[in-house]
């Protein structure tokens, strides 16, 4: 039996005379916060200041190359998608766990958990940095990949991780924030798992499938379609959570930001650039998000 | 005892009395061996460790950085004959990040304090600077004297984690402190009348009244303060601190660093390279 479209997507917008009230009152809002901060502020706008921060004119080379903030967005961007990979892979795997029957991966899951989820991101980020990785990196000789790369391998790194000179650097960044974000989806993953209701569990043990088997034919296709949309949530955070590891000096979008704040005096210039930089990766994503929930509700079955 | 058991106690006796000696030469060989100078020459780069301060290190148009520490980073590593690498670090965490080793040193404008020096060893000053303070015309503009901002009502502002905090403190005991993560952000909290003034250090109060003489106005013309500016390295390499403190010592009586001091701190030919007004 086909499922009912659901209501959102079938009635047309109507206007009524609320909408143009609060229409109104938007406009008005935003007229008076442009007006006072015209006013009051007292600050000089200089927005040609960091016009040459974003694109510079190369003359040697004849074209319009990325500078400081356009470099640091997409570092940003690279950030956010690697974070979104890999804590989607980490939270995937420890939600399994969790939900696994023999205690030992049950009580790792639940260790990491609960020790990454009881720490505040900035502390997390601290702790990480300053004793975890400097252990790490020597060990599984980062820097001497990047050292002894060949020119292809380095034209690989620098297009899917940023300049090979900041490799360890974006590294340290991505690890840190797909640890800490894996910690929530694992949890998202496991709040899908066990919702799925018992019966499917019998039904497919009845058939002879493995656990194994269940899992992966029966049980997650049917889980994901139920935690996409806390899952949308938790990876449009992980794009701004990205910004708080500017405090542990990795290169991206805050903290290149600030330099340039700091060099040109510009302060609200540069940080309202910047909002409308994260803008412009969070809401791409959340409308991608918004396409693959209709696409699979519109499915059908439950 | 017979002939071969004496040659063997000989022998024995020869051998201990020879271990002893190359051991003390061990701990001189290894003191030096593991100094960060040894480690910049064999990697053949230098990596320095700084943050963003108008003129000490900025970023010009190209995205590259420069400023009064590139340029005395570039010249130490000239002279050692290797290559620099500017790691460009959040000033809070600047300390630590030396300690876990993230780069070989900091020249990044560090005033020299006993309690910095308690974790990490200083070189002897490369530069001095001192504490000025740029005031809210409107807030204080009728203030007669210094004396007046020593007042508990009185919001000063002042970058988290630097002397300048210190400096104010000492020099207005009462006053309420506000600090904030970078001088942007100290400034506009003066600019927009939250706080009464700013302390930082010279010459950017002065460049900042220059730039907003409507708003701003300086209550003092002298420095409020005087600091001492050094490098920065881990303990227990005294090694590169008789490196460092004699290439200092060399540059400060040829010239050099004066010269690239009043380059950057005293005239404005730099200003084109950070962005068009």
């Amino acid at each position: 039996m086909p499922s009912a479209p659901s209501i959102a997507s079938r009635s047309r917008p109507r206007f009524s005379w609320i909408d143009v009230l609060v229409l109104a009152a938007v406009a008005g809002f935003a007229a008076f916060v442009a007006y006072r901060v015209n006013d009051v502020l007292n600050y000089h706008w200089h927005w040609s200041r960091i016009a040459v921060y974003l694109v510079r004119w190369d003359p040697e080379r004849g074209v319009w190359i990325a500078n400081l903030l356009l470099q640091g967005f997409f570092t940003t961007l690279r950030l956010a998608i690697w974070g979104i990979f890999w804590a989607a892979v980490l939270g995937l795997v420890m939600g399994i766990f969790r939900t696994s029957r023999s205690p030992a991966p049950r009580f790792a899951a639940f260790l990491y958990v609960g020790l990454v989820r009881n720490t505040p991101p900035l502390v997390f980020i601290f702790i990480f940095y300053f004793f975890i990785s400097s252990q790490l990196v020597p060990l599984l000789g980062l820097e001497s990949i990047v050292a002894t790369a060949s020119p292809a391998t380095a034209a690989a790194i620098g297009f899917l991780c940023g300049e090979p000179k900041l490799f360890v650097n974006f590294l340290t960044g991505l690890m840190c924030l797909a640890l800490f974000e894996g910690a929530y989806v694992t949890e998202i993953v496991r709040a899908g798992i066990e919702s799925i209701e018992r019966g499917q569990w019998e039904a497919g043990g009845a058939l002879g499938l493995s656990r194994g088997q269940l899992l992966r034919l029966i049980v997650l296709p049917q889980a994901f379609r139920r935690i996409l949309p806390p899952l949308a949530g938790q990876f449009i955070s992980l794009i701004k959570t990205s910004s708080i590891v500017s405090l542990i000096s990795i290169q991206e979008l805050t903290f290149s930001a600030g330099e340039v704040a700091v060099t040109t005096s510009a302060v609200f210039e540069v940080w309202m650039t910047v909002a409308a930089m994260y803008l412009g990766i969070c809401y791409p994503c959340s409308v991608a998000f918004a396409r693959l929930e209709r696409r699979f509700n519109s499915r059908g079955g439950s | 005892m017979n002939g071969i058991h004496r040659m063997l106690l000989v022998a024995l006796a020869l051998m201990i009395a020879f271990s002893v000696q190359p051991r003390a030469q061990d701990t001189r060989q290894q003191l030096s061996s593991s100094s960060v100078i040894e480690e910049i020459k064999k990697r053949g780069v230098l990596r320095v460790g700084l943050s963003t301060f108008v003129p000490w290190s900025m970023r010009d148009t190209k995205g590259e950085l420069i400023g009064f520490e590139i340029d005395v980073a570039n010249k130490v590593a000239a002279d050692m004959g290797v290559k620099t690498e500017f790691v460009p670090t959040a000033w809070d965490g600047i300390i630590p990040a030396l300690l876990a080793g993230k780069f070989d040193v900091i020249i990044s404008g560090m005033s020299i304090t006993p309690q910095r020096n308690l974790t990490v060893n200083f070189t002897i000053p490369y530069a001095h600077s001192g504490q000025q303070m740029t005031a809210n015309k409107k807030l204080a503009g009728n203030f007669k004297s210094l004396e007046q901002f020593n007042d508990p009502g009185v919001t000063i502002t002042c970058r988290r984690g630097t002397s300048t905090c210190v400096a104010a403190q000492k020099v207005f005991p009462k006053v309420t402190l506000r600090q904030f993560d970078d001088e942007a952000q100290c400034l506009q909290e003066v600019l927009n009348g939250n706080a009464y003034a700013v302390i930082t250090s010279a010459p950017k109060p002065k460049m900042w009244t220059l730039d907003h003489p409507d708003v701003l106005f300086m209550p003092s013309e002298e420095n409020l303060t005087k600091s001492d500016e050094a490098f920065a390295v881990r303990k227990g390499d005294p090694d590169a601190i008789n490196f460092f403190d004699n290439w200092i010592l060399f540059n400060t009586s040829n010239g050099w660093l004066a010269e690239r001091h009043d380059y950057w701190f005293k005239g404005n030919a730099w200003k084109d390279m950070v962005a068009k007004q």
